[in-house]
Order: structure tokens, then C-alpha cells, then sequence
């Protein structure tokens, strides 16, 4: 299974009724829809809210998601698009060059953004960062190789088994460890 | 929980696709945020978190938003839907319509009444059903100003009669107890 086709499973729950499915997708998605309003949206501030008002747009228009494109594609240009609504609204012009969904995830916003955001969420956002490259720092090596291999080069189980030479069940339960001690020193970071 | 957890971590990673597991990650709101702790550290291993709060969750502000929308739009059932309540007016066209009948049943009646009485006039052998002329031979007309035709025979029996009456009237009040 892939990433289009896991999207796709919750779609259909959602057509089907099931709206709780939506929020999956939400928490899936709402990190990288922020990072592409981050071009658009100069006040950090508004930020939660225009990505509120893209996930709404999304809902409502799911009925006409016929799957022809991956759902991220899709969700992109609506992202981009409620991004210059809102700076329309704002009664500024959206900028002049656009970015496409490839390049969008590697977008570093920080230019577009004129920061008006309070020190202390930076700070906090700067400490979460610092915690999860410290752990994964001192995880042993094979914990580490895996949770890197599948993160940053997007790797499948079956490919990473073959360059660590194990079995596929070995590769799923050492990026299922490295995940875990992430989430010990994460989890109480996000709940204070 | 933890037997969910590799699942999940799996799930997210795009190597499982079992339903039984969505569904359970779908009721359980300790692993729906486990799922967004477990996303985010990839998002910031892929340097896909510039400038951000990282501890901004927008999913249950959509999803109250979302189901505030379907209470706001939520339309009773065509079931359910009451009666409209029938009205007292009576229908422009209902009532010309009684009014268009009453009017052409007066007018043949005038019609008819008129070539009656042309006819009964010109024609003795009229059926007497028809005839409208009193038995005594001519209609004295009605009106304060119009002198009775009356003889001094028919006043004497009208006066007669009269007196018989109050006879009457007063044997029964001597009559009565």
C-alpha cells in the first residue's frame, strides 16, 4: 500500500459517512499545509486559522474528489488558493511567483513570513526540533539507519530490509522503537 | 495500547492497510494523537516545519466547525415535514366562478319569465300553471297611495266577520279558568 492509496481508503470512509476518518487526515496533512501557507500568510498569527478554513474547504468539497490526482495534489491547490482569498481579503496581492506541490515541502518560508510570532512559541518550536534530532542522535545505529532510511529517503520496508540485510518484520519493529523513544521525550512537550 | 502502536507506526508509513486497525485508530483518541506525534517527527526530519508552532493541532477546531455546518444545514425530513395549513380565502377564480353561475341562472329566469308573459297575454290557452293573473281578474297593485277596489257588500261581510271573532275570543275568555 501506498501513500495514495491509504488517503484513498479514508476518503471513501468519509464519503461513507464516517467523519471521524477526516480527522486522520487532518492530523496527517495539517503540518505540510501550514508550511505552504507560510509563502502566502505574513502573520504566523493567522496561520491556524487559514489552515482551519483550507481543511473546511476540503471537507465540503471531498463529495467531488473523484481520486484522479493524489489527494496531496489536490489539497495543495486549495491550499494555495484559500492562501490568496485570504490575502485578498487582507487586500494584498499574492506574490508573484508561485510554488508547485513538489517543491512546496522543502519550502523554506521563513523569507515570505515577516514573523510576528511570540517568542515563546519559537522558542518552544526550536526545543521540540532539539529534542527529536538529539534522541535520534543517540539511538543505537540500526534504530537510527532505519528511522532515517524511511524518513528522509522515503525508502519502503522491503527496500530497507534489503540494504540492512534483515527481514522485513526486523525493519518494522526497529523504526517502531526508534518512533517510540522519540515520543517519550516529545509527548510531554506537546501536552505542557 | 502498545500492540496498536507498531500497527500505527506502520499505518503511517504506508505499510499496512488493514481496516481492522484503522478502525480501531479511528476510536481511540490516545492513538489519533499518537498519530500526530508520530507524523510530526517525520515532518521535522524532512525539514518540513520552518517557522512554525510546532504544537499547533487545528483538528478539533475543524472538526467542531465542521459539525456546528451540519447542525446549521440539517433539514427536517420530507416525512416529518408538516401539513401546510389550508386556507380560509376562498380562490379568486372558485368564487367568479359562483358568482358567474348565480348571475346566468338569474338571467334565464328573467329571460324565460318575460317571454311568459308576453305569451299568456297573446295566447288565452296558456297552461294555468303559467298563469300569473289573480283569479279575480286583475292584480290591484301594491301601494299606500292605490284606492282598494271595494263594494258596500264586501265591507259588510268583512264587518261581520270581525264582530264573529271578538264573539269568539270573548266566549273563550270566559271559557278559561
Amino acid at each position: 500500500m501506498n501513500e495514495r492509496e491509504l488517503d484513498l481508503q479514508l476518503i471513501q470512509r468519509i464519503q461513507n459517512g464516517e467523519q471521524q476518518a477526516f480527522a486522520l487526515l487532518v492530523r496527517k496533512y495539517q503540518t505540510r499545509v501550514a508550511n505552504i501557507l507560510t509563502r502566502y500568510v505574513r502573520s504566523s498569527g493567522d496561520i491556524p486559522d487559514v489552515s482551519q478554513e483550507v481543511f473546511i474547504k476540503v471537507y465540503k468539497s471531498l463529495p467531488n474528489f473523484r481520486g484522479d490526482s493524489a489527494f496531496y495534489t489536490w489539497l495543495f491547490r486549495i491550499t494555495v488558493n484559500t492562501a490568496k482569498n485570504y490575502l485578498t481579503s487582507q487586500s494584498r496581492r499574492p506574490p508573484a511567483s508561485d510554488i508547485d506541490a513538489e517543491e512546496a515541502d522543502s519550502y523554506d518560508g521563513s523569507g515570505a513570513l515577516k514573523d510576528d510570532a511570540n517568542p515563546e512559541a519559537i522558542l518552544h518550536s526550536q526545543e521540540i526540533k532539539q529534542v527529536i534530532l538529539k534522541v535520534i542522535g543517540d539511538l543505537p545505529d540500526e534504530l537510527k539507519s532505519a528511522i532515517t532510511l524511511r524518513e528522509l529517503e522515503g525508502m519502503s520496508y522491503d527496500e530497507i530490509a534489503q540494504i540492512e540485510n534483515c527481514p522485513i518484520g526486523t525493519v518494522r519493529s526497529r523504526i517502531f522503537r526508534a518512533r517510540e523513544a522519540i515520543d517519550k521525550q516529545l509527548k510531554p512537550l506537546l501536552e505542557n | 495500547m502498545k500492540e496498536y502502536s507498531q500497527d500505527l507506526s506502520s499505518l503511517i508509513d504506508n505499510e499496512l492497510g488493514d481496516k481492522e486497525v484503522i478502525n480501531t485508530v479511528l476510536e481511540d483518541a490516545a492513538l489519533q494523537k499518537q498519530f500526530s506525534r508520530y507524523q510530526l517527527i517525520g515532518d521535522v526530519l524532512r525539514d518540513e516545519s520552518n517557522v512554525l508552532d510546532l504544537r499547533m493541532d487545528v483538528t478539533d477546531s475543524v472538526m467542531a466547525a465542521i459539525a456546528n455546518e451540519k447542525q446549521d444545514n440539517y433539514v427536517a425530513p420530507l416525512s416529518a415535514a408538516p401539513e401546510p395549513e389550508k386556507s380560509n380565502v376562498v380562490p379568486f377564480m372558485k368564487r367568479f366562478g359562483q358568482y358567474a353561475i348565480a348571475a346566468s341562472v338569474a338571467g334565464v329566469v328573467v329571460v324565460s319569465s318575460l317571454m311568459v308573459n308576453q305569451g299568456s297575454a297573446t295566447d288565452p290557452s296558456v297552461a294555468p300553471v303559467l298563469n300569473t293573473v289573480p283569479f279575480g281578474g286583475a292584480a290591484a297593485p301594491v301601494s299606500l297611495q292605490a284606492t282598494p277596489l271595494q263594494t258596500k257588500s264586501d265591507i259588510k261581510e268583512r264587518n261581520e266577520r270581525v264582530e264573529a271573532l271578538l264573539k269568539d275570543h270573548q266566549l273563550q275568555l270566559q271559557t278559561q279558568p
